[in-house]
Parts: structure tokens; C-alpha cells; sequence
């Protein structure tokens, strides 16, 4: 059984739609992406899924509650890190772990979440004194320490640098690791790829596909390409007659081969009956960014740039 | 431990870190008791020939105190809450962000008291300029000029759309509001055309009134009711106007 279901979500800020038409199912104990540009209307799907929005159509159940007339208990059972949203200046990493805690009948333990999250050490720290990537390991922490069914984490790397945003995936994995359900907002697609287990692509307002991230990718294309040098000259009509391929071409010494299916083991087994040794091989598939263009019409990088 | 209770303690530590604005609410006041006491303003006052209250200097220097409270601290502080999205954040909890508006409601009203006690210990252990001589009429107009600043200063953090804003707004209201209040033209000293604005205006009927009760006569009506219709409009103006992002 889904653990939320959206059903025909539409919300309209003034003329403004921000989200058109949008559903999507998402199941207990996985990582759930919603992917999309700027402006696609992401946040506000979020927002409404945790009550902070008032939908003007469709229909939303989290937990088999009604976000907005069960908020109280939504709030017990779901934890959120917001885009945009600060602490005190002043107030120290302890002191927030420990005031959040307090909101909630069984926190968590403070310190070990700290711990957990590696910023054991910030505990006296000052929030402004922190970096981007420690503030948002207390804001996943905030989220957590309520020992939510749900977490929405929203753009959480959004601004780190590689390093912290590899530090923070690695999280987000031992958060779902513990058995809660996470969605996660994200306009980067590694991110993506790398994390989810399936996700909806959201583009002005409207689900364009939800699968999971090699799923997508398969909907565009399953051609492949091999790149490779061989040791020795070889007859390039045996390959282009092998099963799977489509194609062989040159580009300088090298060979390419594109091909479906089994292709990479066809071409392998062949040039090894032959002793010709393959170096420099390269494989390329689609990846999810080329999925997003052909999804979507639009080239991600120049819907990305402006943020 | 209640969720208030805990906020309200978070909250208090966080208002002593802020130095201006514990030397502003603290610092000030007490300041300008000392420097204004010590050259004997206060007791040469009817002397002469100015119908001055005793009262002048410490009842400005309490409402001083609340007036930077409630014009500056407060509406700065939860126009910055609500830029950098603290109240946001808090909506998504269990806890109500009402208790952060609560809390800091609390913290301002114990500092202006606490200011309010350490300027009247002061003003009749070291400069003797005497006690309120109607102590009821004097605590109750304390509470209400408290009140109606407060929530204007609620009202400044629910129309500001930043901090920098608020804290500007606050401003704007502060210059006036100690003009009006005869901080500079005391008594008789104040022109005749700004008098009727003195007298219903917060800080001004808050620091007549409490002239009046130090020198032993009930506060004027007109003050107290000023006072009152004051904070009742602008607290539930503030209360259907703020905006928790």
C-alpha cells in the first residue's frame, strides 16, 4: 500500500499556476525523487504534501492523512527539511537539537544524532558559524529528531560543494537505511540518479514520467556505444554482422561500435576469439539527463542555469 | 517541560547575546538616569518655576526602555525570524510558531520590567527623587503603555516585508514618539499644538500618566483609555496582518 498518494494536485498562486496537474504514488522504505527545473513546481508539491498549502484541487493522503485537517498529526509523524529556512544566528547546534526535541513525545536522542550526522564536535557552535555543509546536517538532523515515519528533504545540496554534496548522499542512504520513507527534492540529476529509486520528473507543472532512474533512461534509449583501440587491425564487417550491433564506425584508430542488447558481450567474445585485445574502451549510455531533454523537450543545463 | 516554557529559555539566552540590544534596553536608560541625576535635573526641577514632575527622569528613562523594546528589538527580531524562514521552519513541527511570538512577547515584557525596576531602585536610593506616590495608578499605566508599544511593535513585524525594514519603521515611530512624549520639552515646556498628541499618543500618555501617579493623583482617563484602544487596535490589527513567511 502506498505510503502517499497525490492525486490530481493543482494549486494556483493568484493567476499563477504553480502546479497543474500532478500524481504520483510513493512507497514505504524508498527514496522517492522529484526532479524537475526551476519553477516546475516542485516545492509546492512538497508543500502541500506536508499541510503547508492548501491545494486547489485533487487530492493528497500521507500516512492515510489528510495533510491539511490532520496537520497535528502529520507534524508528529513526518519530518521536514525546508529550502531556505535558518535558525537563530545565535542560537548553537545543541541548543536547536535539543529545543526540537522537545516538541515531540519520543525524540530521538540529541546526541547521538549528532553523532550520526558527524557534527558531534559543533555541538557549542554558533549557527552562523557553521558551513553550508554542517547547517544542513543539523537541518536533516531537525528533521529527524522526531523519529519520523516520512522525511522530506528539500534541495539539500543545493549550494555544497562536491565533497559535502557526497557526504550528504551517503546520509540521505543510512536514513533510509533505518527504514524511513525519504522524498527528496532535487533539480541536479546525478543526485538523482544516484539516489532515488524511482522519481517524478515534474515540468511546468505536470508529471511527465515516474520510473525509476534506469527506467527512464530505457524509455529514450537503450542504444549503447563502445569505444575501444585494438591491439591489432581487425575486419570491422565481422563486427557490423555480429547480433546487436547497429553500427560500426572510426574515429582515428579507434573503433565505435553502437549496438542494443547484449551488445558489449557480443563484441568481447568475438575480438577474444580472435586474440585481439580491446584498450581504451569506453562505454556510453544515456543517462538520465539525456532522458530529461527527450522527457521534456528541454535542455536541462539552460533550465538549471538560473538558479 | 512545555513547549512555551522551553522557547521562551532558548529565546532569553539568545536576547543576552545580542549586545545592542541588551545594552540599548539596560545600558540606556539607566545611563541617562545617572548622567541627567547626577547634574540634580530631576530636583531642581520645580524650583525652577517649571511644573516638572519628580517622576520627569525616571519614568522617561523606563519608557525609553520599552520603547526601544518595542519598537526596535521586537519587530527586528521576528521580521528576521520570518525572512530567514525560522517560523516557516517551526510551522512544520508539532509546535505552533504562536509560541515564538509568545516567547518573545514574555522575554521583551520581563526586560522592560526589569529595566522599569532597577531605574526606579536608582532613582530614590542614589539621586532621591522619591517613589510613585499612587503605586497602583503607576504599575497600571506601566502595563498598558507596555501593551500598546508592544503591539505596535507586533504591528511594525507584520507589515515589514525584512528586518532591515523593521528595524527602520521602528525607527520612524521611536523619533516621534520620544518628541511627543516631551522627552526634550517636558511639562509646559511642549508647544500647544503638540500637546493633544501627547496625550493620547503611547509613550506620551504612558509618561504622563505615570508623572501624574508619582506625583500621587490617579492617571488621566484620556491617557488610559488611549493607551488601551492603542493596543487593542494595533494587537489584533497585528494579529489578522502577520504573515509567518
Amino acid at each position: 500500500m502506498p505510503i502517499i498518494e497525490v492525486a490530481n494536485l493543482h494549486k494556483r498562486y493568484g493567476d499563477v499556476v504553480a502546479v497543474d496537474d500532478v500524481s504520483f504514488e510513493v512507497e514505504e522504505g524508498e527514496i522517492f525523487g522529484i526532479l524537475g527545473p526551476n519553477g516546475a513546481g516542485k516545492t509546492t508539491t512538497v508543500e502541500s504534501i506536508v499541510g503547508m498549502r492548501q491545494p486547489d484541487g485533487g487530492t493528497i493522503r500521507v500516512l492515510g492523512l489528510d495533510p491539511r485537517r490532520d496537520r497535528a498529526e502529520l507534524r508528529r509523524r513526518v519530518g521536514v527539511q525546508l529550502q531556505e529556512s535558518e535558525l537563530p544566528e545565535k542560537i548553537t547546534v545543541a541548543e536547536a537539537l535539543d529545543l526540537y526535541a522537545s516538541f515531540y513525545a519520543d525524540p530521538a536522542d540529541p546526541r547521538a544524532l549528532l553523532d550520526e550526522l558527524g557534527i558531534a564536535d559543533k555541538a557549542d557552535a554558533r549557527f552562523d558559524k557553521l558551513s553550508g555543509g554542517q547547517k544542513q546536517r543539523l537541518s536533516i538532523a531537525l528533521a529527524l529528531v522526531g523519529k519520523p515515519t516520512i522525511a522530506v528533504l528539500d534541495e539539500l545540496t543545493t549550494g555544497l560543494d562536491p565533497r559535502a554534496r557526497r557526504d550528504t548522499w551517503q546520509l540521505v542512504e543510512d536514513v533510509r537505511a533505518r527504514g524511513v520513507t525519504i522524498i527528496l527534492v532535487t533539480h541536479f540529476m546525478d543526485e538523482a540518479e544516484r539516489l532515488c529509486d524511482r522519481l517524478a520528473v515534474i515540468d511546468s507543472g505536470r508529471v511527465v514520467a515516474v520510473d525509476s532512474p534506469a527506467g527512464l533512461v530505457d524509455r529514450v534509449t537503450d542504444e549503447q556505444r563502445i569505444v575501444f583501440l585494438p591491439s591489432r587491425p581487425i575486419d570491422v564487417g565481422v563486427l557490423a554482422d555480429l547480433p546487436d550491433v547497429n553500427d560500426v564506425d572510426r574515429s582515428g584508430q579507434h573503433l565505435v561500435v553502437t549496438g542494443t542488447g547484449n551488445v558489449l558481450h557480443s563484441l568481447v567474445t568475438t575480438l577474444a576469439a580472435q586474440d585481439v585485445i580491446a584498450t581504451e574502451l569506453r562505454l556510453d549510455r544515456a543517462n538520465l539527463e539525456d532522458a530529461f531533454v527527450s522527457l521534456t523537450g528541454k535542455a536541462f543545463d539552460s533550465a538549471t542555469t538560473a538558479a | 517541560m512545555s513547549a512555551l516554557t522551553k522557547i521562551t529559555t532558548v529565546e532569553a539566552r539568545l536576547f543576552f547575546r545580542e549586545p545592542t540590544a541588551a545594552i540599548m534596553t539596560f545600558a540606556l536608560p539607566i545611563g541617562l538616569l545617572v548622567v541627567f541625576g547626577s547634574i540634580g535635573m530631576g530636583e531642581d526641577a520645580e524650583s525652577g518655576g517649571n511644573a516638572i514632575s519628580d517622576g520627569f527622569l525616571p519614568v522617561m528613562a523606563l519608557s525609553l526602555s520599552a520603547a526601544m523594546l518595542g519598537f526596535s528589538v521586537l519587530p527586528t527580531v521576528l521580521a528576521a525570524y520570518r525572512e530567514k524562514g525560522v517560523l516557516r521552519r517551526l510551522s512544520v513541527t508539532p509546535v505552533n510558531p504562536v509560541n515564538v511570538l509568545s516567547a518573545q512577547l514574555l522575554i521583551n515584557l520581563a526586560a522592560a520590567t526589569i529595566a522599569a525596576i532597577v531605574v526606579l531602585v536608582l532613582a530614590a536610593s542614589a539621586y532621591d527623587l522619591g517613589t510613585p506616590g499612587q503605586v497602583a495608578g503607576f504599575v497600571l499605566t506601566f502595563v498598558l503603555m507596555t501593551a500598546a508599544i508592544f503591539a505596535i511593535g507586533l504591528l511594525v513585524a507584520a507589515l515589514a516585508p525584512t528586518s532591515r525594514s523593521a528595524t527602520s519603521i521602528g525607527m520612524l515611530l521611536f523619533f516621534p514618539s520620544m518628541f511627543f512624549a516631551g522627552v526634550w520639552t517636558p511639562g509646559d515646556l511642549m508647544p500647544e499644538w503638540a500637546r493633544p498628541i501627547r496625550d493620547v499618543s503611547p509613550m506620551g500618555a504612558g509618561m504622563e500618566a505615570m508623572q501624574d501617579a508619582w506625583d500621587g493623583a490617579w492617571p488621566g482617563t484620556v491617557n488610559l483609555v488611549a493607551l488601551v484602544v492603542v493596543a487593542a487596535i494595533a494587537g489584533l490589527a497585528s494579529a489578522r496582518l502577520f504573515r509567518w513567511e
